[in-house]
């Protein structure tokens, strides 16, 4: 679904990603872990070009979308982000926070679009937030929003960036649920986290990433019984 | 005794009062002036919106030449030209830039309203820029990437989520530019423009009393001013409620 090939990013000088190889199968749900500042927000960044490569090439569903001559916005659609800091769009309600892009992009009318937001929004729970401002939730409600909201795109994967690392404890767990919902429907996820739980629970891989490279890749049980990179052993042993 | 001396201030008192009496009698009634005052502030009033419109209109368009890149992150001409264009307005005296274009680039044109109208709001259109450019600017980051990763174009994305939040943290020092703008157009009379401020120093020159002309002069400045951001409080205060964030 996604192939990464000899991925890198230099900012300015600094050299972030320092080639990246990996393939993304359909119904994969992928864990990327690592230490802070290793590359693992740019790396989901680059995939949907939030971030342009300086060097390598991404295929998604078999278009090159590195090439220049493609125009990235349609790609877009079919890649739904969830950010660590929400970034709901805090001049529309909750119910436009959801139907703007489907409306705008002429995907659905109106209608069909706050038809299918309400349905979204029942099932994180938060149908009574509709005509609520993002102002005026919990950080825990507004990221179950900022995933029902990509959701409303009908995207064909999901990226998430630390969707969990801006909340009290206390909120992480329902939006962690909102999200093991939505891997048992068989959405092809990306994840970075710190939440070693998810990673084991519901990760299919799990990705170690440090210092601009991956380090080590291994299904979920191999990967925390099993850890073969120095440096990996070294991460696990702070973090668990 | 105490009588005496309370009779003698109370003339003083009553002297002083026929005096103010008297210069507010040749100050505004002879001669009709009132009018001339009145006609005056029409002056200053219509100068301020007209240019106050073309400095919105102006200061938007920089704005976004300003803010302008290339797909490589590099500054685009126009927003040099922008960025120059800025900086020299905001580096001269207005008067200077009112006189220039008065009686050197625009000379040829016999309007003075226009005139001054231009040269005001190609003044306020570099301070407008400035005020949308950073409230543009101030927006998060977060907001434009959440757009773009919906599928937003760029054009869209400021256009329903990054301008309506600029513009409503920006209302504010917008309203207050326009109450310097009205301020500063108190140097119309230099192209000899009768605005609210030469309409008082004439009446200075015809009455030879400076106190009164003055002061009335400085009082329909403050209860004008002051009616127009008592209006941009209320106008504030209601788009604060409008959604509560
Ligand atoms: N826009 C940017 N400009 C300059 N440096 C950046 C930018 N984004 C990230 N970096 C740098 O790249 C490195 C990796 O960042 P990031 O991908 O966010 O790491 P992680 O998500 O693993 O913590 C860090 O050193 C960070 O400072
Ligand atoms: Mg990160």
């Amino acid at each position: 679904m996604i192939r990464v090939e000899g991925l890198k990013k230099n900012f300015g000088s600094l050299e972030v990603l320092k080639g990246i190889d990996y393939e993304i199968h359909p119904g994969e749900k992928i864990v990327v872990v690592g230490p802070s500042g290793s590359g693992k927000s740019t790396f989901l960044r680059c995939l949907n070009l939030l971030e342009t490569p300086t060097e390598g090439s991404i295929w998604f569903d078999n278009v090159l979308i590195t090439d220049k001559r493609i125009k990235i916005d349609p790609v877009r659609r079919h890649m739904g982000m969830v950010f660590q800091h929400f970034n709901l769009f805090n001049n529309l309600t909750i119910l436009k926070n959801l139907t703007l892009a489907p409306v705008k992009l002429k995907l659905q009318t109106k209608q069909e679009a706050e038809e299918n937001a309400m349905r979204l929004l029942e099932r994180v729970g938060l149908a009574d937030k509709a005509h609520a401002y993002p102002s005026q939730l919990s950080g825990g409600q507004k990221q179950r929003i900022a995933i029902v909201r990509s959701l409303a795109m009908n995207p064909k994967v999901m990226l998430f960036d630390e969707p969990t690392s801006a909340l009290d404890p206390e909120l992480v767990g329902e939006v962690l649920d909102v999200m093991k919902g939505l891997a048992e429907e068989g959405m092809t996820m990306v994840v970075v986290t710190h939440e070693m739980g998810f990673a084991r629970e519901v990760g299919t891989r799990v990705l170690f990433m440090d210092e601009g490279r991956i380090l080590e890749e291994k299904p979920p049980r191999e990967f925390f019984e099993n850890p073969g990179h120095p440096r990996l052993k070294e991460f696990l042993s702070k973090v668990l | 005794m105490i009588l005496d001396v309370s009779g003698n201030m109370e003339g003083a008192v009553m002297q002083w009062f026929d005096t103010v009496k008297t210069d507010f009698i040749s100050s505004f009634i002879t001669g009709d002036r009132w009018r001339m005052f009145l006609q005056g502030l029409g002056v200053t009033l219509r100068v301020t919106f007209i240019s106050a419109l073309l400095g919105l209109a102006l200061g938007i368009l920089l704005a976004f030449m300003k803010i302008s890149k290339k797909s490589n992150g590099k500054r685009t001409v126009f927003s040099f030209i922008a960025g120059i264009y800025i900086d020299v307005i905001r580096g001269t005296p207005v008067v200077v830039q009112l006189m220039i274009l008065y009686f050197a680039v625009l000379a040829s044109v016999n309007n003075k309203m226009l005139v001054g109208s231009i040269a005001f709001g190609m003044n306020s259109g570099a301070y407008v820029a400035e005020i949308i450019r950073s409230g543009i600017q101030s927006i998060d980051r977060g907001q434009a990437e959440a757009g773009r990763s919906l599928g937003l174009s760029s054009r869209r994305t400021m256009q329903y989520i990054i301008i309506p939040q600029a513009f409503k943290n920006v209302l504010p020092t917008l309203g207050n530019e326009f109450i310097v703008l009205m301020k500063e157009t108190a140097v119309l009379g230099y192209v000899g423009l009768m605005d609210l401020m030469k309409t008082g120093s004439y009446v200075v020159s015809k009455t030879y009393r400076a106190f009164m002309p003055l002061i009335g002069t400085a009082v329909i400045y403050f209860v004008v001013i002051k009616i127009f951001s008592l209006l941009l409080a209320r106008l504030e205060r209601r788009l604060q409620k409008n959604d509560s964030r």
